[in-house]
């Protein structure tokens, strides 16, 4: 079954027929995971870096932030019995506008949190697609962990 | 005929802007219009009619009770929600259909982004002096609806445009002009311009890509902005996306800070649920 993400979402299966998909990352970041051996497969489109811009929204849509949404990514591939030191991390996205003042530098942002966040739990990042003034949908087959990255003007590729 | 002849051709051709929002926009400039007299009015265009029952019971202008007639809904709703009912449903008619394939735009996604960014101005517009709530939200709805006219020429040409803006990093109005002799942002101006919206918004329609913009006057900037953190969430952002160029540091003259920018990107996630409605009219 496809499984669609939308903004400020998090998907997670075991079913090996699923396929999770998110359309249009510009700014946001998709992050996906897998994991080769339980074959568990997740998928977070996350908008902000930080969780205390909004604490009350933070608690009601905790997807919507780097900072709260991939620890809960992590912890509900988990509960699939997926394990950290197997799971393949795949992030794409963090695009942005042109701007010279880096006021619309949310793309920036986004990959930084990441980066800081999964360095310090000690993942590696195994593949990624970050930045520039383009479009992305990511897919992820959980049965064999296919990822297909579609950008525009770079047309559909597997990453 | 070269390319630009036809496309001018097309918005000669664009069928008027229904009469009865503009009626009802210049009745409400009245605060002593009554329901009747709104409703004599409307009551003639029976898809406005319905829509503005759909809208009035649906949950984005949270009217208190379900509501079965016309009469009724305008008893209860406010002048502004009105307005703004009126022009979206109005406004819906031409982006029905494929309108932006060329852009790479899926079916209903150029009326989503536009939904998203009227919606959008009008959360920024609490910093914006001098700019009416009910005229960001038509500019917001209005702004790419030259993409409806542009979007054959751009998919006859994709290739190359899109190569430009791949290789060269320029932004995509750069290489549309040059490809097709005219932007998205000039044609949705003259649209407007032929169905008789005033001048300022006109203007922000035609300058909403312009790096500039935020340096501009007050609609021109919001207009400007909103699409642009519309554009970087990825809400109907097609092709073109993100290949755009805005000075972001012109916010300062409005008091706007990155994070009054973050907050209102995280508004419009739960905004864009509650409008559901607007995103489905006939």
């Amino acid at each position: 079954m496809k499984i669609v993400v939308g903004i400020s979402d998090m998907k997670v299966s075991n079913n090996p027929e699923d396929t999770l998909i998110t359309y249009s990352l510009g700014s946001c970041i998709g992050l996906v995971v897998w994991d080769p051996v339980a074959k568990v497969g997740g998928m977070l489109h996350y908008m902000l870096p930080d969780a205390s811009l909004d604490k009350g929204r933070a608690e009601s849509r905790p997807f919507m932030f780097a900072s709260t949404g991939i620890p809960l990514l992590f912890k509900e591939a988990y509960k699939y019995g997926a394990i950290k030191s197997r799971m393949l991390v795949k992030a794409v996205g963090g695009s942005q506008v042109m701007d010279a003042a880096e006021v619309f530098n949310i793309g920036k942002r986004n990959y930084m949190i990441l980066r800081q966040m999964l360095w310090k739990n000690k993942v590696m990042i195994t593949k990624e697609d970050i930045g520039g003034t383009v479009n992305r949908t990511i897919s992820l087959h959980v049965g064999t962990g296919k990822t297909i990255l579609k950008v525009s003007g770079r047309g559909e590729f597997e990453l | 005929m070269s390319r630009l002849e036809e496309i001018l051709n097309l918005v000669r051709d664009v069928p008027p802007f229904p009469k009865v929002a503009q009626r009802v926009l210049e009745l409400v400039e009245n605060p002593a219009v009554t329901a009747r007299q709104l409703a004599e009015v409307i009551q003639y265009d029976q898809a406005i009619t319905a829509n503005v029952l759909k809208i009035c019971n649906a949950s984005y202008f949270g009217l208190p009770r379900k509501v079965s007639s016309l009469d009724e809904a305008l008893v209860l709703i406010g002048h502004e929600a009105l307005k703004d009912i009126m022009i979206a449903s109005s406004s819906a008619q031409f982006y029905q259909g494929n309108v932006a394939a060329g852009y790479q735009l899926e079916q209903g996604e150029l009326w989503r982004h536009s939904v998203a960014t009227a919606i959008m101005a009008k959360l920024l517009v609490r910093h914006v002096k001098d700019v009416d709530a009910g005229i960001a939200f038509t500019a917001g709805l209005l702004h790419d609806i030259g993409k409806r006219f542009l979007s054959a020429f751009v998919a006859e040409d994709f290739k190359n445009i899109m190569g430009r803006v791949v290789r060269e990093n320029i932004p995509f109005e750069q290489a549309e002009k040059e490809a097709l002799g005219a932007t998205h942002a000039e044609i949705g101006a003259l649209v407007l311009k032929r169905w008789e919206f005033p001048p300022e918004m006109i203007m922000a329609v035609k300058q909403h890509h312009n790096p500039d913009a935020l340096q501009q006057d007050p609609l021109t900037a919001l207009v400007a902005l909103s699409n642009a953190l519309v554009v970087s969430m990825g809400i109907g952002a097609g092709a073109d996306g993100l290949a755009t160029s805005l000075h972001g540091d012109g916010i300062k003259r409005f008091g706007i800070t990155q994070v009054d920018l973050d907050l209102h990107m995280a508004d419009l996630v739960g905004e864009m649920d509650r409008a559901q409605e607007l995103l489905h009219l006939n």
